[in-house]
């Protein structure tokens, strides 16, 4: 156990290393993460407009007027449904930033390209009708939230790319002695500019003929890139399988004591937000969830407590610990476990290069995902409704809130505290009884 | 002294800032610790006299070693047990101990 603890040490922290230094991947982390707070602000709105409270809707409709809840989604659309323009931008600024070149104009570009991927037309049906026509003139709202996100990255990255090897050749216009500086900086993106706008036009107008031409039935880069990189990810992302898979790495690099969320995070994130976002638009049509793994499904119901649902862990040491360590740790850990922090739990009792802990602490995750993925394919417990709360938000509030107001929610993570603390039962025992031999030898040696 | 801490979030670290500002306190020793995120240390490392990661973030050590190699200041990774026990006064004598040698 200890040989397989220092293999994992040795194997993973190079690759955690160079997963960490992957301009890309962290670029990708980084630039997503500038959404978040807008869709933590969305959520808010979003909660209000769907309070599951008899008579409430009502209340509001007669309060302020029958339109109230179109009005109060107007913030829920500026935040949620822009997911993919904001990451546009700030993929390519991390990016950028990474590169050591200019990272809001890269931004500025790299917006521009998105929006010059995106067909500037929506469908519409006029009453009587009965197909859409196309109506032109207007940004489709749609493709710029979680439709767009892979979009986002793909031209978040090709246009940076574009840009850093131009400004790096030194291809720019450059201006005489005695210019401002700020003016010739703001010539300097000229060209890198021009070219990422040529390609990325060529591109779509490319896409277009053949589509004209009838070989290809996608009609526009959002169409190509939906169908080749998100099929597949939706797929990994959005099964028993794929979740599991990503949840034991995870689990693995934390068992070493590597921050596994955000290493594997990277990857996984965009494909989890995006799941969210599709549960948040058939929540707010009132229709059936489709997802049953979004963020939310793993911050709220899996993590509960911190990753390795330590929450059952720090109840054991708070009141079935019989030596002094292991209570002193459950006092300093339930704050923060609260909160769905654990560090001091992790590196406290300690649960890395553990071997007796680390066998309950990659497990109940699993556990956990397999039991709260049945309660919810079988209608048992309500899913998450694609409402972003916070990952600090405490147990039972947060799964409350999380699936829009169903006690189930709650309900399941008491479930799934109780599990994990029964999981974790057993070994903390034996841990806990180790610790006090070692405290009362270590007190006779004093005497 | 200022004392960069670092980790994925920089919430969990915040934790250990109160408990290291407590034993500062205790000794009477002037210093300035505070924590944020893995990506905002380059924001802030011009500050600092001292970096130091938590061991969840310890893979990032290479980066960080060669970011406060420019800036000329000691970077390492924080004792996990003093880490996860938020055993301020260890974890500021090993700060201590990285500046002042």
């Amino acid at each position: 156990m200890n040989k397989f603890l220092a293999f994992l040490e040795n194997r993973f922290m190079p690759f955690a290393a160079k997963l960490a230094a992957q301009k890309h991947l962290s670029a990708l982390k980084d630039g997503i993460i500038l959404t978040m707070p807008l869709i933590i602000i969305g959520s808010v709105f979003l909660i209000f407009g769907y309070l599951p409270i008899p008579g409430y809707a009502d209340f509001m409709a007669r309060v302020f007027g029958e339109h109230w809840l179109t009005k109060l989604s107007y913030p829920v659309d500026a935040t949620f449904n822009m997911m993919g323009l904001i990451a546009a931008f700030g993929i390519a600024y991390r990016l950028a930033e990474k590169y050591g070149i200019d990272a809001i104009t890269s931004g500025a570009i790299s917006l521009a390209a998105f929006l010059l991927a995106t067909p500037f037309t929506v469908p519409f049906t006029p009453e009587g009708a009965s197909a859409a026509v196309d109506v032109a003139g207007a940004i489709p709202v749609a493709l710029m939230g979680s439709k767009g996100l892979f979009v986002a990255m793909v031209i978040s990255m090709l246009s940076t790319e574009i840009y850093r090897w131009i400004v790096q050749r030194d291809i720019v216009i450059k201006m005489p002695d005695g210019v401002p500086p700020a003016v010739s900086k703001s010539f300097v993106a000229l060209i890198p500019g021009f070219v990422v706008i040529l390609v990325v036009w060529l591109i779509r107008l490319l896409i277009e003929y053949l589509h004209a031409k009838g070989f290809f039935e996608a009609a526009s880069i959002h169409d190509i890139i939906g169908t080749v990189l998100g099929g597949p990810l939706g797929v990994l992302g959005s099964s028993l399988i794929g979740s599991i898979i990503a949840y034991m790495l995870i689990m693995m690099l934390w068992s070493a004591g590597l921050h596994g969320t955000n290493i594997v995070g990277g990857v996984m994130n965009p494909i989890w937000l995006s799941n969210t976002d599709e549960n948040r638009i058939a929540f707010q049509a009132g229709k059936e969830l489709p997802n049953i793994f979004t963020s939310q499904f793993f911050e709220i119901f899996i993590n509960i407590g911190g990753t390795g649902a330590t929450f059952g862990l720090v109840i054991l040491m708070l009141f079935w610990a019989k030596s002094k360590q292991m209570k002193e740790l459950g006092k300093l850990s339930a704050g923060p476990g609260t909160f769905m922090i654990n560090e001091p739990v992790i590196f406290g009792t300690p649960i890395v290069m553990n071997p007796l802990l680390v066998i309950p602490f990659f497990l109940t995750p699993i556990v956990l995902i397999v039991t709260t993925y049945l309660a919810m394919s079988t209608g048992l417990v309500a899913r998450p409704a694609g409402i972003a709360i916070p990952w600090t938000t405490p147990p039972l509030i947060g799964g409350y809130l999380a699936t829009g107001g169903h006690l189930s929610g709650a309900i399941m993570q008491l479930v799934n505290i109780v599990i994990a603390f029964f999981l974790y039962l057993p070994f903390f025992k034996l841990w806990d009884k180790m610790k006090k031999k070692e405290e009362e030898s270590a007190g006779q040696e004093q005497q | 002294m200022n004392i960069l801490l670092c980790c994925a979030a920089g919430m969990s670290t915040s934790l250990l800032v109160t408990k290291m500002e407590k034993a500062a306190a205790e000794i009477g020793f002037e210093c300035k610790i505070w924590a944020e995120s893995a990506d905002a240390v380059k924001n802030h490392i011009d500050s600092a006299d001292v970096l130091l990661l938590g061991p969840q973030v310890r893979y990032l050590l290479g980066n960080m070693k060669k970011l406060g190699g420019e800036k000329g200041i000691p970077v390492d990774s924080i004792n996990p047990v003093h880490y996860g026990t938020c055993n301020g006064a260890e974890v500021l004598k090993f700060a201590r101990k990285l500046v002042e040698g």
